[in-house]
């Protein structure tokens, strides 16, 4: 009973997770594209509830920041003009899953102050907005992936481990093939094959399919070993002298063994595919500005002396880590569920 | 002071049978050294910096990457040299030169017993035997095309053992300028290999320091792959400050190979080298913030002379199979698209985002730097979003009610916009460029690509619609650039491999330029090169953006350190550089 | 013995695999060597048609695998455009670096993941178990390129530690001992790079197949027999997750040494990673190739040692068929 409520209550989690991120365009405050030139780089802002008098304010207020006149891209709070933050306010129009179009969000302050709850970045652009609309293409494209990835590795790993022989020996070849091969190459090859401008769904799909095939080697090789310890064991034997059929032992005996691989895979991989497109970002292959991806956030932080000077450009990382604890949650749950089960 | 006591020892022990130390040699009798006016530094010391990437060849023939060339420079000298604090040219290896009255014959007389690295004698035969390696079609050095002038190569006579005639097919402007950078090379161990048919094997960086000499400032003296080279003192070298002490008062010269700009800028941070050049405005900004307490100063040395653009595809693509792009050309032909394009671009911000406000913004090729060449008349298109609609409209172009741009024929105005990865500065113009634009109801596409996929589409398959790159930053002469602005030039981006210019003011850069070429008066030249500036900046084939500043930091106790706009920005007097005592050594440094 | 044998045919034919494959992804990347002196206008367009001419860039690609081949028997591994020197005497050093540099964040990678894992396996949904899930979910939300980053800047700060490279400057001079010392210095930002950037992946799939081995019957037993803690865990349990951990030995192998490239080149590690990158912007393809050659090489060691690991350690593989 317990462990149906973990399930749950880690299901719950990702299921708001993704929710909030679904409805981005409501519950971000700004146009994730919109350029603020005057406020490159600007700090996390602050929320006040004490006033310069000392007045107490239940609804919580902002100040508007301005440049230090001597320092670059240092700012300070110009304490002249209280801005409280409101709820429901109207803003830029947005539309939901392509169907439900809006132009209110759930908070924002009323103009000429932005309010940026994770900075801003280079250009200005509210980073919280970025990270709330990113994730909806990162996230997709991970788990998407991923599926891809377990599905070809899974099949693979299976037939290689369990029929043995040359069948085993080409299919590991074939895997650590994958693993050496200059993936650089290929890539720019699969570039240049492209037309020059491919929409972000294109990207999209682009992504998942490169991030997808290319990763099904290490779950293959990963579940090819379960398998082979798994085929050895004696009840497999005494099922095969019962008359078992492969496709019964398979599924009876031997895939229950894999499970646990491929739900520590999953949950693995989602967080390093998101990743990854940092890489395919760098050969043109990425979602491509202005729209905004994790991915594409994560490769700021690349560059030393934002790293170094900017500490809110770490808040995608962050809202990765939560995403991601929140599948391994949901990976464990569902392992110990498998496991309670075949005890 | 323990080492002068050491070194005078040294200096008595040896004498002059010591070749293989590398201790300075006094000078000598008939030893034509060339006398710096410096302040008179110290000797000792070594001196560390660091490079984005390896070295790949000490060869100064065949050598191609910025970094090779770096290394080359510091062991090797030239016969006239650009003086890169005055931009002006001046004596090196020779001691004076004429020009005879059509300018078309050089007469090179060289400094008397001069020796090479290795302790051997320089004459007239070593120069003879490098322009010929230069010119040799065989070995395809990238400089040869710098020595053909008329379409015929320069011809080399040795007149005696210390003169050379150099004999051009014409006139040409500033030629002198063309032997700065151009090593003297060693016959005496090259000439084997060369007639061999192996000299882009010789001098790789596996050759051993002891086959390799140079007339340049440092000697190799070891290389370690990977890692690092190590230079030495060339204590032959042919240049003395006031006080006839022979340069470089530098021990050792040590290069780094670091990997990428990022670490070069760590490790200059963290103390481990004492010069860094090129950084990026970022970084700049980064690095000087802790400037009190790790005793090293900034240098902004104001606009480089590298100029960022945006050009538009105009290439003939009736051979290539891109329609599509095809299609756009006719918006980008137009002469007022591009203007309106360059007046909606907000330069301001790119000054102010990208280089942090280290830069300049650019409405010709001749960044404000180059004090010879600039044209100080050029016009200024203000930043303005009306007169880019009115040139738009006046060009038949009009809006739809969402805002979108569409031409005469209701067609979108849609395009996409490449530029390098492995440069992000360029990147975020992409960035702000899209956002200026979009201003218009232009939606611009920004697509990045890897660097040689990049050239691939500009130079080979033309399969692109805009582009933004950067050119420039090498001399500060026009002659250079003829490439860029002649029409049948390789680098004439915009529209490559015409056999005759498509516009009528293509065809009048082309005669400008040519004309400034044979003109040697410098005010006739400056009003041939202002007046093609003027059509270039009219007709806007390049979209002109911005200039970063050059940047360099460097140890507060380094003496006579005068960075310089033009390349190499540091080292270009490292004979001259020493470390002031007192001011706290490198740390690492054997007393 | 004859297992051996195998191993090295096997090996052979995937080199040879991945050689052609090399030769025919680098024929599809756009752009070639000699590219970018195309953007000095001081070049003349001939001037690098001539260079490609003169390295068989005009030739088909079967001809220019046909050469690299005689090159590759005769020792040379192709001749790199960049260094005009043969590849071979490029990767020697470079893989010996990368080597040390691998070598070692395995081995350490390995001795903090085991027992980590094997630890948290063992205290489930507790507190340790919750924070080292924690703290392996903020690694593999990270770039290793920023991790190195991260590193880079705190070793900036505090002074102590050097900021790349392999060796300083004085190394020569030193003495046998100081020497060592400033290499472990110099190892202790790329090295604990790549054990955090490994550790993720290693510390949940030995954790994960810990509690599937915790929960067999003869574990029960072994605990009602009294046997308990430590000696339960590592001397029973660990071996019998032997077998899938072997694979991942094999696997991180090979994982390291791809995310070794990275951070090879911001640490300034002079290994194949620096000289792989250049090399294949650069399209410098016989290094590209070289390097690949080199890394697959790696592998295949790395798999022979963790099959013979898993001879050493998995009873039932032992009698079986292998």
């Amino acid at each position: 009973m317990r462990k149906k409520q973990k399930i749950v209550a880690a299901l719950m989690l990702l299921v708001a997770l993704h929710l909030a991120i679904l409805l981005a365009g409501f519950i971000a405050p700004y146009n994730p594209a919109t350029q603020n030139r005057d406020f490159p780089f600007v700090p996390p802002t602050r929320f006040h509830f004490a006033d310069a008098r000392g007045h107490f304010h239940l609804r919580p207020f902002i100040y508007q920041w301005t440049v230090r006149p001597e320092g670059f891209n240092e700012y300070e709070e110009a304490r002249g003009r209280e801005y409280p933050v409101q709820f429901f306010v109207r803003g830029p129009e947005y539309t939901i899953a392509g169907l439900v179009r809006s132009d209110v969000h759930l908070f924002g302050v009323e103009g000429p102050a932005r309010i940026f709850l994770a900075g801003s970045d280079g250009f200005g652009r509210d980073q919280f907005s970025r990270i709330m609309y990113g994730g909806q293409i990162s996230l997709a494209a991970g788990l998407l992936a991923t599926g891809i990835s377990l599905f070809l590795g899974l099949l693979v790993g299976c037939i290689s481990g369990f029929y043995g022989s040359w069948i085993d020996e080409s299919a590991m070849r074939l895997v650590e093939l994958f693993l050496v091969l200059p993936w650089l190459y290929l890539l720019l090859a699969v570039r240049s094959f492209l037309p020059l401008h491919i929409s972000p769904t294109q990207t999209f799909f682009l992504l998942v399919a490169v991030i997808g095939t290319i990763g099904w080697a290490r779950p293959a090789r990963l579940v090819r070993g379960i398998v082979l310890s798994a085929k050895g064991r004696k009840y497999v034997t005494a099922s095969r002298g019962f008359g078992a059929t492969d496709s019964y032992i398979l599924r009876r005996h031997v895939l229950p063994h894999t499970y646990g691989v491929l739900l520590t895979q999953a949950a693995l991989l989602v967080p390093q595919y998101i990743v990854a497109e940092v890489t395919l970002s760098f050969l043109g292959l990425g979602v491509s500005e202005p729209v905004s991806s994790w991915g594409n956030l994560l490769a700021n932080l690349q560059q030393y002396n934002v790293l170094a000077s900017y500490w809110w450009m770490f808040a995608p990382a962050l809202a990765l880590v939560i995403i991601s604890l929140g599948y391994l949650k949901v990976a464990n749950a569902i392992h110990e569920r498998l496991q309670s089960d075949s005890i | 002071m323990h080492r002068w006591g050491c070194f005078a020892t040294l200096l008595l022990a040896c004498g002059h049978a010591c070749f293989a130390s590398s201790a300075p040699q006094p000078p000598q009798h008939g030893e034509d050294l060339l006398v710096t006016d410096n302040q008179i530094g110290r000797y000792g010391g070594t001196l560390v910096l660091a490079q984005r990437s390896e070295p790949k060849t000490l060869n100064p023939v065949t050598a191609a990457d910025a970094p090779s060339r770096e290394v080359i420079g510091r062991l090797t000298a030239d016969l006239i040299h650009i003086n890169r604090w005055t931009q002006n040219t001046e004596p090196a290896l020779a001691k004076a030169w004429s020009v005879s009255n059509d300018g078309r014959v050089f007469t090179v007389k060289l400094r008397h017993g001069l020796r090479f690295s290795d302790g051997q004698p320089f004459d007239a035969d070593d120069v003879v035997f490098s322009f010929q390696v230069y010119l040799d079609e065989n070995v395809h050095s990238p400089q040869r095309d710098l020595l053909v002038v008329g379409g015929k190569p320069i011809k080399v006579q040795k007149i005696d053992q210390y003169s050379v005639r150099f004999t051009l097919a014409q006139p040409y402007a500033a030629a002198e300028r063309i032997f700065d950078s151009l090593a003297m090379m060693p016959r005496h161990l090259l000439e084997r290999p060369y007639k061999a048919g192996q000299f882009a094997q010789a001098l790789t960086l596996n050759t051993p320091p002891a086959e390799i000499a140079g007339m340049g400032p440092f000697r190799v003296k070891q290389y370690i792959p990977g890692q690092r080279i190590v230079l030495e003192r060339n204590p032959f070298y042919w240049k003395a400050d006031r006080s006839k002490n022979r340069l470089p008062y530098l021990d050792e010269l040590v290069f780094l190979f670091v990997g990428n700009e990022d670490a070069q800028a760590i490790r200059f941070q963290a103390g481990e080298t004492d010069i860094i050049s090129r950084l990026s405005a970022e970084n700049y900004a980064l690095l000087s913030k802790d400037v009190a307490t790790r005793g090293t100063d900034f240098f902004d040395l104001g606009p480089s002379l590298e100029y960022d653009f945006l050009v538009f595809n105009l290439n003939d693509l009736r051979s290539k199979n891109l329609d599509s792009i095809a299609a756009k050309q006719a918006w980008f032909q137009a002469v007022k698209f591009r203007q309106a394009v360059s007046s909606a671009i907000d330069r301001d911000s790119i000054v102010k985002l990208v280089y942090t406000g280290h830069g300049a913004a650019l409405w010709g090729n001749v960044s404000p730097s180059n004090k010879l060449w600039t044209d100080q008349m050029l016009p200024h298109t203000p930043y303005s979003l009306d007169r880019a609609r009115e040139l738009l409209k006046s060009e038949g172009f009009s809006w739809r009610s969402d805002g979108q741009l569409i031409d005469r024929q209701g067609v979108a105005v849609e395009f996409s916009v490449i530029t390098s990865t492995s440069n992000a500065q360029r990147m975020k113009m992409a960035t702000l460029i899209q956002d200026d634009l979009g201003k218009l109801g232009m939606n611009v596409h920004v697509v990045p690509l890897e660097f040689r996929a990049l050239l691939d589409r500009v130079f080979q398959t033309y399969d692109y619609e805009a582009s933004i790159m950067a050119l420039g930053g090498g001399d500060a002469d026009p002659n250079p650039e003829m490439n860029v602005w002649l029409s049948n030039g390789g680098t004439h981006l915009w529209r490559l491999g015409e056999a005759r210019p498509a516009t009528d003011w293509e065809a009048l850069i082309d005669q400008l330029m040519q004309k400034q070429m044979v003109q040697l008066k410098y005010k006739e030249r400056k009003h041939l090169y202002d007046q093609a500036q003027e059509i270039i900046a009219a007709n806007v084939p390049f979209v002109f953006l911005a200039t970063p500043n050059i940047l360099v930091g460097a140890r507060k106790n380094l003496g006579n350190f005068k960075p310089a706009i033009l390349d190499p920005n540091t080292l270009w007097n490292v004979e001259q550089l020493y470390f002031i005592p007192g001011n706290g050594a490198r740390p690492g440094e054997k007393p | 013995m004859k297992y051996l044998e195998r191993r090295v045919i096997h090996g052979l034919l995937l080199l040879i695999g991945v050689s052609i494959l090399c030769f025919a992804l680098s024929a599809a990347a756009p752009g070639n060597f000699f590219d970018e002196m195309k953007l000095n206008p001081q070049i003349s367009p001939s001037t690098v048609a001539g260079l490609r001419a003169r390295y068989g860039f005009d030739q088909p690609l079967v001809w220019r695998y046909g050469h690299w081949v005689e090159s590759v028997l005769r020792g040379e591994w192709g001749y790199s455009f960049a260094y005009n020197c043969p590849v071979r005497s490029l990767l020697l050093v470079r893989a010996r670096n990368t080597l040390i540099l691998t070598g070692l964040a395995t081995l350490l990678a390995w001795l903090i993941a085991v027992p980590l894992g094997v630890w948290t396996a063992n205290r489930r949904g507790r507190w340790d178990d919750r924070l080292s899930m924690a703290s392996t979910s903020l690694l593999l939300s990270v770039p290793e390129l920023v991790i190195a980053l991260v590193l880079l800047y705190w070793a900036v700060r505090i002074h102590t530690l050097p900021v790349g490279g392999m060796a300083s400057v004085d190394f020569g001079g030193l003495g046998v001992q100081a020497k060592l010392f400033d290499l472990a210095l110099h190892l202790v930002v790329p090295v604990t790079t790549l054990v955090l950037a490994s550790l993720p992946l290693l510390v949940r799939h030995i954790r994960a197949s810990m509690i599937e081995v915790l929960q067999a019957p003869f574990v029960q037993a072994a605990r009602a027999h009294g046997i308990g803690g430590a000696r339960l865990l590592f001397r029973y349990a660990l071996p019998a997750a032997a077998n899938p951990l072997s694979s991942l030995l094999g696997l991180s192998v090979g994982a390291l040494l791809s995310g070794s490239l990275l951070v090879e080149v911001i640490t300034g590690w002079p290994g194949l990673g620096p000289l792989l990158l250049d090399a294949a912007l650069a399209r410098d393809i016989y290094v590209v190739v070289g390097a690949v050659m080199a890394s697959t090489l790696f592998m295949i060691f790395g798999g022979i040692l963790a099959d013979i690991l898993l001879v050493a350690v998995d009873p039932r593989v032992r009698l079986g068929k292998v």
